[in-house]
């Protein structure tokens, strides 16, 4: 065992014969599928896309972030920013202030408050009228108690019906809209066939501890790949933390269905409504992210519970050839890919093992970690050129984000989607009971 | 014109006394509404010292008063402000800023459109599909419920199918729902329309008889104020019976305390040229104050003669001070200055003969 471990320690040294510099010619030269399953397959995967999108970048970098149209205050379409949270007293002064305040002229706060247990209505309405200071500007903000628990959907239902303005943005609770970021985002709303267009989704809290500078790297990873999507109209999220949406489509699909996951359910819906989905990487809005492994763990299952419930049960309707473009068939293998690679993975990853023996696993695995570092160090540098993400002094934090994704991310996704595929614990406390028991979906 | 001196010019006594001789020139015309204004005190006193004001649709602010009559707002106020009468407050009426009229119809309305068409719904949501409509937009079925027009299913069952979300206002014209929709006024008389907080509002007060009204209308006259006050109008100056006390008073502590005071006398000195736009003699006294310490105590003795009293100041203080008081007015200073020496009521009294 601790030959294994001397052996495995010295390949980490990049610059030994055997380490990455050895591993990686010979991966190449292999037989096995190793090549394709390790370096390949990643590199379309993760990489590819980013390449891609900084060529463009460099290129044209108007086609990316497109400048603001000159257009006067009084030709502004009315925006309407839907809150819908619950207990969130701390987060929602200042996310309601920041929407009222973010320079754009035309704009109304609609928080839906369901039911919560604190003050988070007292401060909603301070809030209001710190930042509105007159009675006739208080009438950008309106408050709607809920007098019962309904969940997240049902609450941004009620915003959502209260809405007056032609583009509806819905934001968390707990995310911070940047000072001019309601202009950019509305630039993409210029072609008729967007429907939707997703925000830059930056991280408020990242300097607080190792996990949320992790969350900032992976977050700002993201935006390069959105970017790629969202130009071949593969688009398959518009996050809830940050969207903004045309009113027109949100009031005819009748808001959202009941139950989790109802930004990607939403998102999936108005994709089978052939509206095109976009991003805009100057419309910054700020969340706060989990702080604590075990709050970490629990979002990221919940999420990835939530993939499989819509992509694979809800809307399985989707892996039909022909039936919604083959846009939205790519995006339904897509998602389908996103679940199975990571088990796929580790499936090469076990065998290989098995096959090279004891003394050729620390090989492989070295191999694994330095492609990865290349390929995130590849990506980080594309992500802060494109969006300004991550901050210079996290980069350093790259040789320890592979472990972040591993042993946290992928373990409580991976456990997430063997529960949800066996209904183990399916229903979720996010779900209020009268809710869940009249849900069709699952 | 000055009575006293026989000068236009005198300003002294035109500025100074002025309210008195206004008083004089327009007898007539004061007499007359102090007669109203008696006989309206007269009035509340003979209806039992209250006069509560009745909702009136078309008097000046939605009231009257019964027993006084038409249009006597201002004498109440006027009476309100001498303490002849006590207010009690009866209401607050909201008035149109453009024309003042109460007439107002005040209402809710639709924050979209300002429509006023709007009706009080409980919203409904539908628990299987979460859609969240006004009850007109569900499909009635008889006795069985509702259909969604969502989801299409059925809706039996309310608090387990679907639940009403509180009350909200629809808008029947452009079908916004607002929570607390914000109120609005229409003025009835010139269709001026405003938001609720640009409303002025005013003050219905009934009123009580004071005491002080009360001894006017067993005296039937009332109360020369001007004469009541201890100083002249317009002017922090006591009057010579006030002044006169002030130093028979430093007289005694004199004697008893043997505590020293100085005096200094201002003549007011006129040179019979047009002044123009030169200070009045008011602020020429009030400059002269300026110049004294807090204790110090100015009054008037004659028309044109002023006494200053010095507490605590020998001959050679109020000398010095002198010299610094004529420095501060300047050269073109009507008020001559000068420290007489008064050790008794006796020299007081020579200096008054004199005066």
């Amino acid at each position: 065992m601790s030959g294994f471990v001397h052996y495995w320690l010295s390949t980490l040294d990049p610059l030994s014969n055997a380490g990455f510099s050895l591993a990686f010619p010979k991966l190449m030269i292999t037989p096995l599928p190793h090549w394709w399953l390790l370096a390949v397959l990643p590199f379309v995967f993760m990489v590819f896309p980013s390449v891609a999108v900084w060529i463009v970048y460099v290129m044209k970098p108007s086609s990316i972030r497109p400048p603001l149209p000159a257009v006067p205050d009084q030709a502004l379409p009315f925006v309407s920013v839907v809150i819908a949270g619950r207990n969130e007293s701390e987060t929602i002064g200042e996310c309601i202030r920041a929407a009222l305040l973010c320079g754009y002229p035309n704009l109304e706060v609609v928080f839906v408050d369901d039911n919560s247990e604190d003050n988070t209505v007292a401060v909603a309405r301070r809030a209001a009228l710190t930042a509105t200071g007159s009675g006739r500007d208080g009438n950008r903000v309106r408050i709607f108690p809920s007098p019962r628990r309904n969940g997240k959907p049902s609450s941004l239902n009620i915003g959502i019906r209260m809405a007056r303005g032609e583009f509806i943005i819905i934001i968390d609770a707990d995310t911070i809209l940047a000072y001019g970021s309601v202009q950019h985002w509305l630039v993409p709303f210029r072609d008729p066939k967007v429907g939707a267009v997703a925000a830059n989704i930056r991280v408020n809290n990242s300097a607080k501890c190792l996990l949320t500078r992790f969350q900032e790297i992976e977050y700002a990873l993201k935006t390069s790949n959105k970017v790629f999507q969202a130009r071949f109209n593969l688009l398959y999220i518009i996050s809830g933390m940050g969207g903004m949406f045309r009113a027109e489509i949100l009031r005819r699909l009748g808001g959202y269905d009941t139950g989790l996951g109802d930004d990607r359910d939403l998102t999936t819906m108005i994709r089978k409504q052939r509206w095109k989905l976009a991003l805009s990487v100057d419309a910054v809005v700020w969340t706060t992210c989990p702080e604590t492994v075990n709050h970490l763990a629990k979002q990221r299952a919940r999420w990835r519970r939530n993939v499989v419930k819509i992509c694979i049960s809800k809307h399985r309707d989707l892996y039909v050839p022909g039936r919604y473009g083959l846009a939205n068939f790519m995006v339904a293998i897509e998602v389908l890919a996103r679940i199975i690679i990571p088990l796929a993975v580790a499936a090469a990853l076990f065998w290989t093992i098995f096959e090279s023996g004891p003394l050729g696993a620390p090989e492989i695995i070295s191999s694994i970690y330095w492609i990865t570092i290349l390929y995130l160090f590849m990506k980080m540098m594309i992500a802060r050129d494109i969006s300004n993400s991550p901050v210079l002094k996290n980069f350093l934090l790259a040789f320890l984000f592979p472990f972040y994704m591993l042993f946290i991310v992928q373990a409580s996704q991976i456990y997430a989607e063997i529960t949800e595929l066996f209904r183990i614990g399916s229903k979720h406390y996010y779900v209020p009971d009268h809710i869940w028991e009249e849900i069709p979906w699952w | 014109m000055c009575f006293r001196h026989g000068s236009s010019s005198c300003r002294l006594f035109s500025t100074v006394e002025r309210p008195v001789t206004e008083r004089r020139e327009t007898n007539g015309e004061v007499s007359a509404v102090a007669r109203r204004r008696l006989d309206l005190l007269r009035q509340i006193s003979d209806a039992g010292g209250t006069l509560s004001p009745l909702a009136e649709p078309n008097g000046k602010y939605g009231y009257r008063y019964p027993v006084a009559g038409d249009n006597v707002e201002d004498d109440l106020g006027s009476l309100l402000e001498r303490n002849y009468l006590e207010a009690r407050f009866c209401d607050r009426v909201s008035l149109c800023p453009r024309c003042g009229s109460h007439h107002l119809n005040v209402r809710e309305v639709c924050p979209s459109c300002r429509s006023a068409y709007l009706t009080s719904e409980g919203l409904f949501h539908h628990f299987r599909c979460g859609y969240v409509g006004i009850p007109s937009e569900f499909i009635r079925l008889g006795d069985r419920g509702y259909r969604c027009p969502k989801c299409n299913g059925t809706m039996r069952h309310l608090g387990t199918e679907y639940d009403r979300l509180g009350r909200a206002f629809v808008c029947r014209g452009c079908g916004v729902i607002s929570e607390n929709p914000p109120v609005e006024a229409v003025c009835l008389s010139c269709r001026t329309r405003v938001a609720a907080d640009k409303m002025v509002s005013t003050v219905v007060f009934g009123y009580v008889l004071s005491s002080r009204g009360a001894a006017a209308v067993r005296a039937g006259s009332f109360f020369n104020e001007a004469e009541e006050l201890p100083t002249l109008e317009g002017a922090p100056i006591y009057k010579r019976p006030i002044i006169l006390q002030f130093l028979e008073q430093e007289f005694k502590r004199r004697e008893r305390l043997n505590s020293k005071f100085a005096v200094l006398l201002a003549r007011f000195i006129q040179d019979g040229t047009d002044q123009g736009a030169a200070p009045s003699a008011t602020e020429w006294l009030g400059r002269l104050r300026d110049c004294l310490r807090d204790v110090d105590l100015v009054g008037q003795l004659t028309a044109a003669l002023y006494i200053v009293i010095l507490p605590d100041a020998g001959p050679r203080d109020a000398e010095s001070m002198r010299r610094g008081i004529a420095a501060k007015l300047g050269p073109q200073s009507p008020l001559d200055l000068s420290t007489p020496d008064i050790a008794n009521q006796r020299d007081l009294a020579e200096l008054l003969l004199l005066a």
